[in-house]
């Protein structure tokens, strides 16, 4: 597994003031903080593994807060979102929120209650960024199989006896315990239910 | 001389002298003369035989004595004769006299008497008296009565002709038929009188001679005159002839002459006689019935209409029916049975029924059958037939038939517009009508008509209960209109009334009347229409411009929201800054160590985001016009008045607000923003029509100067009014009269008013509503 950089708190805001606040608030409690005026100077940046979230104004020039939230979306970039409105409504906060937006705050908001989203943000992409280091791994390793072990694996999860796998394959039952075994080894696999649960994450995510 | 011989010449003598006497007697007696002889001293008389006879006595029947003779002698002539008999002895005289004797039979007869002279004075016979007179007379004595008789028979046949003469002329005169005679040997002629007046002379100048007539002949029929004089002198036929002549006056008259010539046993021709007739008018009339005949002809051609009779002698077609169906008049009068084949085959059985009755009962008919002619066409005929009865007896048939395919055609395509027309009305729910009011009779009445007012067009409704479906609250009105209308003889336009249908149904309906100002009384000409629709439309559109404006005054709040939502963005974002500033400064300095630096950094951004806020509320004001002055420039209010007027009438006339402009003529420009002036009028002008929008009124702009140079404008409505004590506060901010108002129009009025240096305040007016008014500062060219 590779190692974890030090967590980095995002910030656009288009107001100045507010932009500087938020960050001089945030490294005041020791974290990493970048910020952004616009959400084209963010996605413009590449941004290394490491677990982050995102505070956002909802009132962005060009492009609202929530639009930008979608664009992410749709990216594959996973970060938790913390909105920060100066005039926020229900409806808006219940769609942000329903979005993965871990919190809607309303300027001016109390400190603590930013760093608490924050604080919660940062855990919930620490977790989300180990979950897809383990489906990485479990990739590299389906990618090792031959294309026969791949397909002795398939049925093998789907529950299959060597027999049946042996006539479908139209090979031998000799040979499927062979590649079963390959299959065993190289996912690293401890049993069968095992094999299983990976086969279950393998399914979750998309087939690079 | 021997004796013999004297007594033979004696004997011979006295022969001759009994013969002489005798033929005298027999001449006497054949010419009725008679002679006597009167001696004068015995008184006797001596007559002849034939004297005798006149006086009705038989000769030697007696002695005649003067007594006797005077006593024959018609009564009333004796006096006469014997005075003349004396007066002519006592002259010298041979007396003579012509009288009336009397014979014994009674019979008067006339007799001239003649004294011979020369018997009296025969030498040795006579013998005079002292006083001259002779002794004897002899005379004669004739009878004249035929002669009397044949002279007064010539007489009354002389008076008789010259009456006749007259009566020729006057006959002549009033027949127009003069005569001549040409004396062809003097070369002379003779004119009647009535010949001269028809040559349009008077007889009584000068006589006419030939170069004379020749003249007057008309220049076109003198050739044709002098060739037929010529013929009939040379051929002997009479000369018969019409020729026009030229009367002095230049009236062309035709005449009719008639000459003959006369010859004498020689055969040569001594004169031309001849009548004229003046036959202008009979020509004129003769003209009138050949015109009249070929207005008959062709009107019959023209109307396509023919005529036939059917009798004992036959049966007659004219030459236009033969025509109308298509048949050769060579070939005669169809039969009956001929007849029909020409009949179209669907109406052939009705028309030989028809004939068979006008046959067996004599009976007219009228009716109106297709046929078709020999060469196809088909075409309408209206055919029409009158028995013919003299003395209530039969004679036959005589009729007319005419061509009215046209008509026909025209009808058809009259009721295929109706039907158009009366199905268009259906659709467009529109009547018309053309009725009197005033004499209540219905000329027309459209079946739309009689169905907008909810009857059926079947039941042919009276006019009165037409008027009895206007609403009870819309009769009045009605009523009035149409009356004023009939009495004023003008059109009328019922804009809008209610009818109410038998059904309970109300529907809105409009009625426009003509009525040609020199027709009938009351006669009018119209439309009714159903207007509830459009009614009911007009009503949707006015709830939606209600809506409409209730939406823009929703909109004007949303706006006033959204500003102030703007507001408090600005305002927040600064304050939310520096709060989570603060936050992050007080962090710093709660570090142990503290971080002054960061702390102090906190603390400066927190001064940057008050001051900041402070900004975006001075912008607020500034939004007020509070701060400086935006575009000054040179402003003709005369020039906004009448911008803002043209800008504001649409809006005023929807409320029925008439605007009116009293705008001082010398009235200096000012130094302001033009676009802050047009909202200070804007305002105003707005809260006028607002105050007067449910009751209409006169909104009055008035502009002035004060002695103190500067512009005052007066804004004035006649709406609901201020209360004193309002007067002041209304310019507050967020004050408001109206139920949906702002509160921000009067004060953002009055700071821009003063903004340039004015005033603006508010009266309450002595009858109705408010005025507004504010001064500007008067700056000329120079100041500014």
């Amino acid at each position: 597994m590779k190692s974890v950089a030090a967590p980095t708190v995002f910030i656009i805001d288009d107001d100045r003031g507010m932009r500087q606040a938020i960050h001089d608030l945030v490294e005041s409690v020791g974290l990493r903080a970048e910020s952004f005026a616009t959400g084209e100077e963010f996605l413009g940046k590449n941004h290394a593994h490491r677990p982050s979230c995102l505070v956002l104004d909802v009132r962005l020039p060009r492009m609202s807060g929530l639009d930008f939230q979608r664009r992410l979306a749709e990216s594959g970039m996973q970060i938790p979102i913390i909105f920060v409105t100066a005039h926020g409504d229900i409806s808006m906060s219940v769609r942000a929120l329903k979005s993965g937006a871990v919190e809607f705050l309303t300027k001016p908001f109390r400190d603590q209650d930013l760093l608490d989203a924050i604080q919660q943000a940062l855990e919930r992409d620490g977790i989300t960024l180990k979950e897809q280091a383990e489906v990485h791994d479990l990739q590299e390793r389906y990618r090792a199989l031959t294309p026969r072990e791949q397909e002795v694996m398939t049925l093998v999860v789907s529950g299959m006896l060597n027999k049946q796998i042996a006539s479908d394959i139209g090979a031998s039952e000799a040979t499927v315990k062979i590649h079963r075994g390959n299959v065993m080894h190289k996912m690293h696999a401890a049993s069968v239910v095992d094999l299983v649960r990976m086969a279950d994450k393998l399914k979750d995510t998309p087939r690079k | 001389m021997a004796k013999e011989d004297v007594q033979k010449t004696l004997a011979e003598l006295s022969r001759e002298l009994q013969e002489s006497k005798a033929r005298l007697e027999e001449a006497q007696r054949v010419a009725h003369v008679g002679h006597w002889e009167w001696d004068l001293e015995t008184d006797v008389v001596v007559w002849s035989d034939e004297t005798h006879r006149i006086f009705g006595l038989s000769p030697q029947e007696r002695p005649m004595d003067l007594a006797t003779v005077q006593s024959m002698v018609h009564p009333d002539d004796r006096e006469p004769l014997y005075r003349g008999v004396d007066q002519d002895l006592v002259a010298g005289e041979r007396p003579s006299g012509e009288f009336r004797i009397v014979r014994p039979s009674g019979e008067v007869r006339t007799v001239s008497s003649l004294t011979s002279e020369r018997w009296s004075s025969l030498p040795g016979d006579t013998k005079k008296d002292a006083s001259g007179r002779p002794h004897r007379l002899f005379g004669t004595i004739q009878d004249i009565t035929e002669r009397k008789h044949t002279e007064e028979a010539f007489q009354e046949i002389s008076r008789k002709l010259q009456e006749s003469n007259a009566r020729l002329e006057e006959a002549q005169r009033i027949a127009n038929v003069g005569h001549y005679s040409w004396d062809l040997i003097e070369n002379r002629v003779t004119w009647s009188d009535e010949l001269y007046r028809i040559y349009g002379l008077d007889p009584r100048q000068a006589a006419i001679d030939l170069a004379k007539v020749g003249e007057m002949i008309h220049p076109e029929d003198r050739e044709l005159v002098f060739a037929a004089a010529e013929k009939a002198l040379q051929s002997g036929t009479p000369a018969d002839i019409e020729h026009r002549l030229v009367r002095p006056n230049g009236e062309i008259r035709t005449i009719h002459s008639f000459g003959t010539v006369k010859r004498d046993a020689s055969g040569r021709a001594y004169e031309m006689f001849g009548t004229a007739q003046d036959i202008t008018d009979r020509k004129c009339s003769e003209e009138a019935l050949k015109q009249s005949q070929f207005y008959l002809s062709e009107g019959q051609r023209l109307a396509h209409m023919g005529s036939w009779a059917f009798n004992e002698s036959g049966h007659y077609w004219s030459d236009e029916l033969y025509k109308i169906y298509g048949l050769d008049p060579q070939n005669g009068a169809p039969t009956v049975e001929q007849y029909l084949a020409l009949i179209h085959p669907q109406d052939r059985a009705s028309m030989a029924e028809t004939i068979k009755r006008m046959q067996e009962e004599h009976c007219g008919f009228d009716q109106i059958e297709r046929i078709i002619r020999p060469d196809g066409q088909l075409h309408y005929i209206r055919a029409v037939a009158v028995p013919v009865l003299e003395q209530g007896i039969f004679k036959g048939f005589i009729g007319t038939t005419m061509d009215v395919t046209e008509q026909e055609l025209l009808t058809q395509e009259l009721r295929r517009e109706q039907g158009y027309l009366a199905e268009a009305q259906s659709l467009a729910h529109i009547g018309s009508w053309a009725t009197n009011f005033y004499t209540k009779q219905i000329f027309h009445i459209s079946d739309e008509t009689f169905r907008l007012h909810g009857f059926d067009p079947k039941d042919r409704t009276p006019l009165e209960r037409f008027f009895d479906t206007v609403h009870p609250e819309d009769a009045a009105a009605v009523t009035a209109a149409i009356d004023q209308a009939i009495h004023a003889r003008t059109d009328f336009d019922l804009r809008e009334y209610r009818v109410c249908h038998p059904d309970g149904t109300i529907r809105f309906v409009r009625a426009i009347g003509h009525h040609n100002p020199s027709g009938e009384m009351g006669y009018y000409v119209g439309i009714t229409m159903d207007i509830t629709e459009r009614k009911k439309a007009e009503q949707e559109r006015e709830k939606l411009r209600q809506l409409e404006a209730d939406l823009a005054h929703i909109n004007r709040v949303n706006m006033m929201g959204e500003l102030a939502a703007a507001l408090a963005h600005e305002i927040r974002q600064p304050i939310a800054a520096s709060i989570t500033s603060a936050n992050a400064c007080l962090r710093w300095l709660a570090r142990e160590p503290p971080d002054l630096e960061r702390a102090r950094a906190a603390a400066a951004r927190i001064e940057q985001d008050g001051n900041r806020a402070a900004e975006v509320i001075n912008r607020l004001r500034s939004f007020y016009m509070k701060g400086v002055p935006p575009e000054r420039e040179m402003v003709d209010i005369k020039e906004i008045t009448r911008e803002m007027t043209a800008l504001l009438r649409k809006e005023a006339v929807r409320h029925s607000i008439k605007i009116y402009s009293e705008l001082a003529e010398d009235l200096p420009t000012v130094l302001a923003d033009r676009v802050q002036i047009q909202q200070v009028f804007m305002n105003l002008m707005l809260n006028a029509i607002e105050a007067m929008k449910d009751t209409g009124g006169k909104l009055t702009i008035s502009s002035r100067s004060t002695p103190q140079g500067h512009v005052t404008v007066s804004i004035g409505d006649t709406g609901i009014g201020l209360s004193v004590e309002n007067t002041e506060r209304i310019f507050d901010a967020f004050h408001t009269t109206k139920p949906q108002g702002t509160g921000m129009g009067l004060a953002i009025t009055r700071s821009i008013v003063d903004a340039h240096g004015g005033r603006v305040w508010a009266t309450v007016n002595q009858e109705a509503g408010a005025t507004f008014h504010f001064t500007l500062p008067a700056k000329t060219e120079a100041d500014a």
